[in-house]
């Protein structure tokens, strides 16, 4: 998508790339860095490449590269460079939860899955933490992830949320959203949309679960541990393992996620419900990756990485995601496995049959553009 | 005139609302919301603003506004809002949070 700028930048002498790379905003660097590692490919550009100061390190960084940033409260993005790939902890916390967090998440998909990053192809992460004031939330906006402080200009008592960057899941879970981005690109309203939020919820737990060494029966399965203040009466945003349950608050009132078809929400707002539906493909895959035991990030991940990357449309609904990850599962670990029946009763648990016997490309296939029948809603 | 604004969306997808009545507020409060409305052009924006927002986990915010005459409603995400409306919605944001 970015091909017709490569003609421009490579006209740029190293020096300027080396200037887009520090100043520009991320797309431009990431233009910058993909021209230089093109350009670094051939002999005579190499050599210049390589004598600009600072720019080998540029080249040869087609790994993890991070760089946190800080917004100063404001709305502006990416905000003042803080803290980049390889510097020490710069003991703000919110800063350093960045670092680390997106770090936990790229090693998940480089060790476990083989995926050099966001588009498998070295892509920086860019992190913007303290974003505006009093925002209650964290996003990706299509090139990179940004982190508000919660509630830090109420008064105590008042203060219901905590910074973003404190609970490691949802870094894994924005991020994610940049792989979906890449891949699946799942769009973002009703039951794609709740499975563009599931796949970040299961591979944000996944980054948690395999950095705390929890296999699925230590997990608790809960999304955003933390982000809560102790004036609400909840363990975390969402649960799942029991959708539904994580929170239940005078204030905020009750979390309300749905764990099974029968009790699907049909809403105008937030989507379509992306954020409330998403509780009955989370159920799946808990109850898929618990029939499994072991760690969750190893083939019940996998699988779920697979269907993302390969398989999944981005008009796929709840059904099609539960043929194409049964038939995933068939491919990895074999038709009839122990893995493959898995996930045949993960999805059946949340009232989604994968279909009788046959579990094939056509009945794969079946599912990909079928609309939710009556009975799911 | 009265004022309805909702906030959905975000990581928690958790709904934030408020709502206010000129009627039962101070007179400078109620100034504040009459002036917005008025140099917004609220009644001639169009009911959906701008494009989605790219990425995932924005807000998304729909503000109504009633008065004896009429009655409109717009939607708009955290990047297609007019500059206009901008102390409205940090108004209306506050309110929602300080009463939730």
């Amino acid at each position: 998508m970015y091909s017709h700028y490569h003609s421009i930048y490579c006209i740029l002498p190293p020096h300027m790339l080396k200037e887009i790379v520090d100043r520009g905003t991320p797309t431009q660097r990431e233009l910058a860095v993909r021209t230089l590692r093109i350009s670094s490919q051939f002999r005579g550009q190499r050599q210049a490449i390589m004598e600009t100061p600072g720019l080998a390190a540029v080249v040869q960084a087609a790994g993890k590269v991070r760089k946190i940033y800080n917004a100063d409260y404001g709305s502006t993005l990416p905000g003042r460079l803080v803290r980049s790939e390889g510097e020490p902890p710069t003991n703000d916390p919110a800063t350093d939860e960045a670092y680390d967090g997106s770090g936990a998440t790229y090693d998940l998909y480089q060790d476990v899955y083989g995926r050099n990053s966001i588009d498998d192809n070295g892509l920086q992460l860019d992190s913007t933490v303290h974003y505006q004031k009093g925002y209650d939330n964290a996003f990706w906006n299509g090139q990179q992830m940004v982190y508000g402080d919660g509630d830090e200009d109420l008064p105590p008592a008042e203060q219901l949320f905590n910074r973003f960057t404190i609970a490691i899941d949802v870094i894994g879970h924005e991020l994610t959203h940049g792989v979906t981005q890449y891949e699946a690109r799942l769009i973002y309203w009703e039951q794609p949309g709740a499975l563009n939020e599931s796949f970040s919820d299961v591979f944000g737990s996944l980054v948690k679960q395999r950095q705390l060494g929890q296999t699925s029966a230590q997990a608790d399965w809960i999304i955003g541990q933390g982000l809560f203040t102790s004036n609400v009466n909840g363990v975390g945003i969402r649960s799942m393992k029991a959708p539904g349950t994580a929170y239940d608050d005078p204030v905020l009132g009750k979390d309300p996620q749905p764990a099974h078809m029968k009790d699907y929400k049909q809403v105008a707002y937030d989507n379509g419900g992306v954020h409330i539906n998403s509780g009955i493909p989370n159920h799946a895959f808990y109850v898929t990756a618990i029939e499994m035991g072991g760690n969750a990030w190893e083939k019940a991940g996998r699988i779920w990485y697979v269907t993302l990357k390969d398989k999944l449309q981005t008009t796929s609904n709840f059904q099609a995601a539960a043929q194409l990850t049964y038939a995933t599962a068939g491919e990895l670990y074999g038709t009839g496995s122990l893995e493959s029946q898995a996930v045949r009763k993960g999805w059946s648990e949340v009232g989604i049959d994968v279909g009788g016997g046959g579990q094939g490309c056509l009945a794969a296939l079946a599912g990909l553009f079928q609309p939710p029948s009556a009975s799911q809603k | 005139m009265r004022i309805y604004f909702e906030r959905s969306g975000g990581f928690t997808g958790m709904l934030l609302t408020s709502s206010v009545d000129t009627d039962s507020l101070s007179e400078e409060e109620a100034v504040f919301y009459q002036s917005k409305v008025e140099e917004s052009g609220f009644f001639d924006l169009p009911a959906r603003l701008g494009s989605p927002d790219a990425g995932a986990d924005r807000f998304h915010y729909r503000l109504s506004v009633e008065t004896k005459e009429s009655h409109h409603s717009i939607d708009f995400g955290e990047t297609s809002a007019p500059e206009a409306l901008a102390p409205l919605i940090e108004r209306l944001t506050a309110l929602a949070r300080s009463s939730r």
